[in-house]
């Protein structure tokens, strides 16, 4: 008898800032504060920072402000050069983190305090995940529900999965290799790199992986 | 009430508020404010009321009332939250607090979530008998008269949570605070869509003419808008491409050096027959709604802001934006990418020039920042959030929700 296909449920997310109540003035006092901070607070400001779709030369929140506020535009490259995907823990991240900021404070000149009211605010934020009542059984239902789908279902499936699921995979990787057995296309989008695209690129890319799929699957039932 | 925004605002954002909607369906929601009209606050309540009741929330809206004596000093607070330096007496204190004592007798305030709106009603929290509390604060805390905002604090510790519109503005307190961004609403007569007729009738009527390219600053007549750098901003531009512009506010009645800036700017303005100088009513909507459509670039050259709303409606309308980097301005322009931040007349007026002989770029830009305000700063989106937060405090705190 044949596997049952689990279906692809497409869910999507949002998250609502909440502040910490702590702010930084200088590169100090941000060390100090990003060592005590809780791992929700780091969780937002790098990982949860391709929600907002700012994705621009800085990949998270840290990177940004030292670059736009400091003007320390070396550690602003260091810091989003930091993957935060690619660590274990938060701890780790937040150690690596710590790292880029000491190897500047470690060497003159001394970094300039950011002007009133541009501050570093450390947030945090609460999430909420809900069906998006788009399910696919198949590669071509896939298709559709992915077209169709706002952006937030693709920060969740595509982003926030890799928290999720530990830094594995990504859900739809996950979904093509578990239930549909297809390790190729499952490494394919997996092999797209987060960093490198807005959340309508990586629907863009996904889009075409599936439809070249789709196509070669067609062309050799028919050959 | 709430299909109308189907096709307008993004799908998830209608599809969450529908499934917050079944948790607290039958649950009341109050709001409370100081005013039924003018301001964003009313504007937004009086669109939000509807369409949480569609949703199957019991909710009321409730305006506090006072004498003259009791809005003076509720101006005053306000002021000194903004940064004014104005002493607020024991007995301005003790004034405030019998007037929301009166209108916490006369209103009753129950129901299963409470918003307090802004500092008049603030002391309202001494009366809670159940239900959660929320303070939201529309106003910029981010440098405020020191003992007047402790004395404030003591009403809003008391709070479950508050809400701000920026991290900056957030007052450090041992509560729970949120930061929900400021929106527009797309169906309101300041942002729907015009017809051809109505914005026809509307620059004729206002004599604008559509033949050159025009530079629009809709704002009050205040010194931190800048109204004087953005004629020099103009000037500097129309050196090398003519065009003309509009600058149009209306009469800020409650502030009494409105009427003195006004005329520092039409002097500035001398006689140049290209630069308009509109003084509209305070319900004009309609008439700033029509002036956003005809402008070629949207200027919002602040020197200080709250949150400078008029970024996103120019963004709305498809147009590319300049804005000082000040206050939530920051916040709705990504520089470069759906408008310029700015920190001088010489920087806008530079960016000015690029957008008009780059038409491709402006256009571009204008399809970005479209698009930035519909994922993010419509209405239906702060209406999401508020409710998220509510929900957030019904389930005991719990950071990841599913529903």
């Amino acid at each position: 008898m044949e596997k049952e296909v689990q279906p692809f449920e497409f869910k999507q997310c949002v998250t609502v800032p909440k502040s910490t109540g702590k702010s930084a003035k200088n590169l100090r006092k941000l060390r100090q504060l990003l060592r005590r901070v809780t791992d929700e607070s780091i969780i937002h400001h790098t990982c949860q920072y391709f929600s907002y779709g700012h994705v621009l030369e800085h990949t998270n929140g840290f990177a940004q402000w030292v670059a736009e506020s400091l003007g320390e535009k070396a550690l602003s490259e260091h810091l989003s050069n930091i993957d935060p995907y690619d660590f274990w823990s938060i701890e780790d991240l937040r150690h690596e983190l710590l790292k880029a900021i000491d190897s500047r404070l470690q060497v003159p000149p001394r970094p300039r305090d950011a002007m009133g009211g541009d501050e570093f605010f450390f947030s945090e934020a609460i999430t909420l995940v809900f069906p998006a009542h788009i399910r696919a059984l198949n590669l071509a239902e896939f298709l559709i529900g992915i077209r169709y789908i706002d952006k937030s279902s693709i920060y969740y499936h595509f982003y926030e999965a890799r928290i999720r699921l530990k830094g594995e995979t990504d859900d739809f990787s996950k979904w093509f290799a578990s239930s549909l057995a297809n390790e190729g296309l499952a490494d394919k989008i997996g092999s797209i790199d987060p960093f490198m695209h807005t959340l309508e690129e990586v629907r863009k890319h996904i889009v075409e992986i599936v439809e070249d799929e789709i196509k070669k699957t067609m062309e050799e039932r028919s050959a | 009430m709430i299909t109308e925004y189907t096709g307008i605002a993004p799908k998830g954002d209608l599809l969450l508020l529908q499934k917050l909607g079944e948790k607290l369906a039958g649950k009341s929601f109050l709001h409370i404010n100081s005013t039924r009209l003018g301001g964003g606050v009313a504007e937004i309540l009086q669109r939000m009321v509807p369409i949480l009741k569609e949703l199957g929330i019991e909710a009321r809206w409730e305006v506090i009332e006072g004498d003259e004596q009791f809005f003076h000093i509720t101006k005053k607070i306000h002021n000194a939250l903004q940064g004014k330096a104005i002493k607020i007496s024991r007995e301005m204190w003790e004034y405030h607090f019998e007037v929301n004592r009166q209108n916490a007798e006369r209103l009753s305030p129950e129901a299963d979530a409470i918003f307090i709106h802004d500092p008049q009603p603030a002391p309202m929290v001494e009366f809670r008998k159940g239900g959660k509390w929320i303070w939201r604060c529309h106003i910029d805390l981010s440098k405020p008269v020191k003992n007047v905002a402790a004395f404030l604090k003591r009403y809003c510790e008391k709070y479950d949570a508050a809400i701000f519109s920026v991290a900056k503005f957030v007052m450090p307190m041992a509560i729970d605070q949120f930061i929900i961004l400021p929106s527009i609403d797309p169906l309101s007569e300041k942002n729907r869509d015009l017809t051809g007729k109505e914005i026809a009738e509307a620059t004729g009527r206002l004599y604008i003419p559509l033949d050159r390219p025009i530079l629009l600053q809709v704002s009050r007549f205040d010194r931190f808008k800048d109204p004087i750098g953005v004629i020099q901003i103009y000037r500097m531009v129309k050196k090398y491409n003519d065009c003309i512009l509009v600058l149009a506010g209306s009469p800020a009645t409650d502030d009494p050096e409105g009427a003195a800036v006004l005329k520092e700017v039409k002097e500035f303005a001398g006689d140049d027959p290209d630069i308009h100088i509109l003084l509209l009513p305070p319900d004009a909507d309609r008439d700033v709604n029509v002036l956003q459509r005809v402008a070629t670039i949207v200027l919002q050259k602040s020197l200080k802001e709250g949150f400078g709303l008029t970024i996103s409606e120019g963004m709305w309308k498809g147009k590319p934006v300049i804005g000082g980097a000040v206050g939530g301005i920051p916040m709705q322009i990504i520089d470069g990418v759906n408008g310029f931040l700015v920190h001088s007349v010489e920087g806008a007026a530079f960016r000015a020039r690029q957008l008009l002989n780059n038409a491709e770029m402006a256009k571009e830009m204008g399809e970005r920042g479209r698009d930035h305000v519909r994922t993010n700063f419509l209405m239906t989106r702060q209406i999401r959030d508020y409710l998220s937060v509510w929900y957030f405090l019904e389930q005991g705190g719990k950071t990841i929700l599913e529903l």
